[in-house]
């Protein structure tokens, strides 16, 4: 079974944070999901892929009742982000998918239903969860070419799905980057490899680095905050993507 | 392994196994509906030489056109099987999809203290008892209609093999008409083995 970790709380606005599952066989990547909870209803973001669904269910079941869940955020269309799908509506079939439009048509070979999917436009949309304001931030290309994150400007987070990804070794596995130098190491593979688009890499720095970001929340590897949240934008604006020696 | 673990699995391996067993039974039909176009084909010379033949092969021509709309009923029953194939390739594809399911449903309410997942499972497994039924339902049809096919195939070897005796009253045509009947008399054996093959499969047998 993963963990719950709340990384934000205001009342009964909550960020829950789904991570490390000791049981996870090894040859399926590790992910982290994501919690957002408002007004008793909940938003769970990139909720993972159908092989690992028991373990977030049954993490999430700890914190939140799963049939109060409004929605699924979908960063993109990746199975280790969504196959889950047609398991999370067993037990809620009204609950919305929200997923770039480029991929509204194909995110239902996991399962849905014409009514299951909000189709996000290219320039991004407000998602409301009880009268809090989540904000769809384009980052096309990176990777996906339909691909979204989701800011949460009350709580300080960026969810940035790929971005800040990092592929860590079972010995280094804490919830929070310590030593930035130390943890890039296993995220920079994996960046120039992952990430499609030198230009879209430098646009996505421009507005992140103009964003109010405490916390930015990968869905791969281990959250940065503070200080590590400027200095992981200064990182990727420099790092060159996109480019395979084969 | 748990018991529940060993179930899964062996149903897992089980509508796998009967995935490849109606993917094969498929195969047989596609080539029993190849001969029966052939018989067609071979019916509709025959009735040309039969005419040729004249009076000396009146019963010969009557068979013939008999053979003829035995090939056609035959490539309708098949069309028919293949419409039930087509009906189990799904329900066996939706079996496997509701077996993955259950596995993940279940590993869930092992692992959730509050009993939230109980009443999905419980849903998903009525479900899945649905789906059993209509697989079973559809092979109780198909091995109907095998049967009906076969008896089919029966009464075209009897007008084959009466085609065979028609064909010595052909005097000079006699030697045409007996290779015309031979090669009917073949090719509804090649059907029939073919059937006989299907009624065998472990798709029927095995459960």
């Amino acid at each position: 079974m993963k963990t719950t970790k709340t990384i934000f709380q205001e009342g009964n606005h909550k960020w829950i944070a789904i991570v490390r599952d000791p049981n996870k066989p090894g040859y399926i990547i590790d992910t982290n999901e994501y919690l957002v909870t408002h007004g008793g209803r909940g938003l769970l973001l990139d909720p993972g892929g159908a092989e690992v669904f028991p373990a977030v269910f049954s993490a999430l079941s700890t914190e939140f009742d799963p049939s109060l869940l409004s929605g699924i955020f979908a960063s993109h269309q990746d199975p280790d982000i969504c196959s889950s799908l047609a398991l999370w509506l067993e037990f809620n079939p009204q609950m919305r998918c929200y997923v770039s439009w480029l991929w509204s048509s194909f995110i239902p070979h996991f399962g849905g239903t014409a009514e299951t999917f909000v189709a996000i436009p290219d320039e991004g949309i407000d998602i409301s969860l009880e009268g809090l304001h989540l904000q769809a931030v384009p980052a096309h290309f990176l990777h996906s070419s339909g691909n979204f994150h989701l800011y949460d400007k009350i709580a300080k987070i960026l969810f940035s799905g790929d971005v800040g990804a990092a592929l860590l070794p079972p010995s280094e596995d804490a919830l929070f980057v310590e030593d930035f130098d130390k943890h890039i190491r296993h995220a920079e593979g994996f960046h120039r490899r992952w990430m499609g688009s030198n230009e879209a890499k430098r646009r996505w720095c421009e507005r992140a680095a103009k964003m109010e970001i405490d916390m930015l929340c990968p869905q791969h590897g281990a959250i940065y905050r503070g200080a590590d949240v400027q200095r992981f934008i200064n990182w990727f604006d420099e790092l060159q993507v996109g480019i395979v020696a084969a | 392994m748990t018991d529940a673990l060993m179930a899964v699995n062996a149903k897992t391996s089980r509508a796998g196994a009967d995935l490849l067993r109606i993917v094969r039974i498929n195969e047989e039909i596609k080539r029993v509906v190849g001969v029966s176009f052939k018989i067609n084909i071979m019916a509709l010379n025959a009735i040309f030489l039969a005419k040729r033949a004249g009076t000396a092969a009146l019963g010969f021509g009557v068979l013939s056109n008999e053979l003829r709309v035995f090939s056609q009923d035959l490539r309708t029953c098949m069309e028919s099987l293949t419409g039930l194939i087509h009906g189990c390739v799904d329900e066996v594809s939706i079996v496997l999809k509701d077996i993955r399911f259950t596995r993940l449903l279940r590993q869930t309410d092992q692992l959730t203290a509050n009993g939230s997942v109980a009443p999905v499972l419980r849903q998903r497994e009525i479900e899945n008892d649905q789906h059993e039924r209509r697989l079973s339902s559809l092979r109780k049809q198909l091995k109907r209609a095998l049967e009906d096919a076969f008896r089919m195939v029966e009464l075209g070897g009897v007008l084959a093999k009466s085609a065979k005796i028609e064909a010595a009253y052909g005097q000079s045509f006699a030697p045409a008409l007996a290779q015309v009947s031979g090669e009917f008399d073949g090719i509804v054996e090649e059907i029939r083995d073919s059937l006989e093959s299907l009624r065998r499969s472990a798709f029927f047998t095995g459960h």
